[in-house]
């Protein structure tokens, strides 16, 4: 992934984030239950974008620091303040899907203030890391001293540094994280097949309905492999950044989360009742998602193998 | 022993062991995680539903089980010439056994669930059910971590060692 990706990408997760405040704040004002929907939607979105921007700023740190542009300590900072920020926006991003997944299954979305206020506060990390990373490249940044604020403690423990010494110091950590990536794998891919497997019409006397009371446990396993992937990366970072064939596993990621939150929140799927075939966009969507998956699985599996 | 010896030198599988190519060794492998990926988490779904959390039909779910048996044996087939192309090594590693053992358990509870699905009679899941279906979502974790840490732990061997 390219340093230039990172700064195509990097504005997505702090402008999805800020939108989508606008809109859960246009819905109440209107009292606008399709506002809101949007909204939340875009919070998962934004978190969804949040990896490849993420990813793309290892690249870049990998690429370029320390040569005779960017200066080592001022992307450190910048990572640093990044790994927060990336793990308030996953929480923020889950905070959203809850309360999509538990509209459809309670039949009301809910006007709780819990993913507003997590959005707020995910926001102002995000401020924080895109002034240490304006500091890398804009000198009157770092000339205002606006990049070299003192770390608060929270940073200290979640600092990149910190995880990847955690990482390779510690010898079970690696087969640990592996093993969980690999039943955070089979959890998900066992609830979204079967999922999609009744809209494509297997299990056609199942309503669509219960198999979405299952999409927890998927969320729940996708959260574990973001979780899991993000120490191999911070631990390896060499190991990911140059291998096209991750770029491809994080492409299959992008269509395969944006197909999961579809299953959440649309009313194609959630409509399919028992007996009944799904409408042909659910089924388009279905096969997208399986195949997204099955990328995502291929393309991690031939990462030591497959040389793009 | 000499019949896997002999077999671990034949020239299918050196070429899987060594030959490089895309098809060989990693295919055999994505397949294997592919298969594992829809047994363990098929019948994970169905594993859930005995546990009460979900209200699909019991008897419906029934549809998941040849999805489930196709599955897994494209999981025994590729994990048979993995075993294979490295035989002396993984048969020496007694986390293996761990291995084939969980598995060999979980299946049998997979077919034993696969019974409690056919004979339901529209009762709430029993306390008896719930355990069932818990054991094998842990059977599958502890097979799962047996299959990685074969890579990590036992005598080194060939192509699957810790990637």
């Amino acid at each position: 992934m390219t340093p230039h990706l990172h700064l195509v990408l990097n504005h997505a997760p702090a402008l999805g984030l800020a939108a989508a405040l606008c809109l859960m704040a246009l819905s109440w004002s209107r009292r606008s239950e399709a506002l809101r929907r949007a909204g939340l939607e875009l919070c998962c979105v934004a978190a969804l974008v949040t990896l490849p921007v993420y990813l793309s700023g290892v690249g870049a740190d990998v690429r370029l620091s320390g040569g005779p542009e960017v200066s080592r300590a001022l992307a450190a900072r910048h990572h640093d303040a990044a790994l927060p920020a990336l793990v308030a926006m996953m929480l923020t991003g889950g905070c959203a899907w809850l309360a999509l997944w538990r509209s459809k299954q309670a039949g009301r979305l809910s006007h709780g203030p819990i993913t507003a206020l997590a959005a707020a506060g995910t926001l102002v990390l995000l401020a924080r890391t895109a002034t240490r990373g304006g500091a890398i490249r804009h000198p009157e940044i770092a000339a205002a001293g606006l990049g070299a604020d003192a770390d608060p403690a929270v940073a200290a423990w979640l600092s990149a540094g910190a995880l990847a010494d955690a990482v390779t110091m510690n010898a079970w950590v690696w087969p640990a994280a592996e093993t969980l990536h690999f039943v955070g794998l089979w959890v998900l891919f066992g609830v979204v097949l079967a999922a999609n497997g009744r809209l494509l019409g297997v299990l056609t006397a199942v309503p669509f309905g219960a198999l979405h009371r299952l999409l927890p446990w998927a969320a729940l396993a996708f959260g574990l492999n973001v979780a899991t992937g993000m120490l191999f990366v911070i631990g390896a970072p060499a190991q990911y950044v140059g291998n096209a064939s991750f770029a491809w596993k994080i492409a299959a990621l992008m269509v395969a989360g944006a197909q999961l939150l579809y299953l959440t929140s649309f009313d194609g799927p959630w409509a399919t009742a028992a007996h009944r075939p799904a409408p042909p966009g659910a089924r388009v969507a279905a096969a997208a998602g399986i195949a997204a998956w099955v990328g995502v699985m291929y393309f991690g599996r031939m990462l030591p193998f497959l040389e793009l | 022993m000499g019949l896997l010896a002999g077999l671990e030198q034949s020239a299918f599988l050196v070429w899987i062991r060594e030959g490089g190519s895309l098809f060989g060794y990693p295919s055999i492998l994505f397949t294997h995680t592919l298969g594992l990926g829809a047994v363990a988490g098929l019948s994970t779904v169905v594993a859930l539903r005995m546990l009460g959390l979900t209200d699909a039909a019991p008897r419906a779910l029934l549809r998941l089980f040849p999805a489930i048996w196709i599955a897994f044996a494209a999981t025994a087939l590729s994990g048979a010439i993995l075993l294979l192309a490295d035989a002396s090594a993984k048969l020496a590693n007694p986390v293996f056994t761990v291995k084939l053992t969980s598995i060999a358990l979980a299946i049998a509870g997979v077919r034993r669930m696969r019974g409690r699905l056919m004979a339901d009679t529209g009762v709430p899941a029993a306390g008896r059910d719930r355990l069932l279906a818990l054991a094998v979502v842990l059977l599958w974790i502890a097979a799962t971590t047996a299959g990685r840490l074969m890579a990590y732990l036992g005598p080194a061997g060939g192509p699957g060692r810790a990637s």
